[in-house]
């Protein structure tokens, strides 16, 4: 099967101290690379403060990671970060999907675009680099 | 509720629209229509995300999702905003997202 992305992202406990997030990321992402998972990209967000309070914490660190795998490895890593002391809260998205969708729809519209340009009587189109958004 | 000016239009607002269904309008579409004619006129509402041409409603983005979350963490209505049905949905999908991981508040008070 061939790999799906998915963004996990995590809030680190905010009593600990900027190291120990670290290591806490670098776990996380051990657990990723142990089920054959390979990560893409990491985004510390740093300390921020949460909407309400989770687990009577107001704060906390916020950690993204960008991650390529089966299923099956996100949902081991899920277990695990459960088990995970210090990790207040985990989302974990599926974003390919949605991210191919978009990209084929902006293809689309840049095509239509191309298109308009082209119709009898409007002036010739410049057929150049127009690639970018 | 003195009847200052709030905008540069000199005039007042119209008191009968200014109770119900026109205090919500003027709140959502600019205070253009402030001026002389008072119910007929509104301004026709278009899709945020497809007038910028976002496909991708973003969980992570709260700045571009709160514009649709008041204070109080309701998602406002498609009535209100005139998004469109998909992206209302995908809006909707964010927005839960976005409250999982305490980004945006579950409706507070």
């Amino acid at each position: 099967m061939s790999d799906r992305t998915y963004e996990i992202l995590f809030i680190a406990d905010p009593n600990l101290g900027e190291p120990e997030v670290d290591t806490l990321a670098a776990q996380v992402q051990g657990f990723v690379e142990k089920d054959g998972g390979r990560l893409q990209k990491m985004e510390k967000w740093g300390k921020k403060r949460l909407a309400y309070d989770v687990r009577r914490h107001r704060e906390g660190y916020y950690v993204l990671l960008v991650v390529e795998g089966s299923g099956t490895m996100v949902k081991e890593v899920e277990r695990r970060i459960k088990v995970t002391d210090g990790i207040i809260r985990y989302l974990s998205v599926r974003v390919d999907e949605e991210l191919r969708k978009a990209e084929r729809r902006k293809a689309k519209r840049a095509l239509g675009e191309e298109k308009r340009r082209g119709r009898p009587g409007a002036p010739p189109p410049a057929r150049d680099v127009e690639v970018q958004q | 509720m003195s009847s200052q000016t709030t905008n540069g239009d000199g005039r007042g607002i119209g008191r009968p629209s200014g109770r119900s269904g026109g205090g919500a309008g003027a709140k959502g579409g600019g205070g253009k229509d402030a001026g002389g004619k008072r119910y007929f006129f509104r301004r026709r509402k278009v899709c945020k995300f497809c007038a910028d041409k976002i496909d991708y409603v973003d969980y992570k983005d709260i700045k571009l999702i709160s514009q649709f979350v008041p204070e109080r963490g309701k998602i406002l209505p498609r009535r209100m905003f005139g998004t469109c049905a998909e992206h209302q949905r995908k809006l909707t999908e964010a927005v839960n997202r976005a409250r999982h991981i305490a980004l945006l508040p579950y409706a507070s008070d």
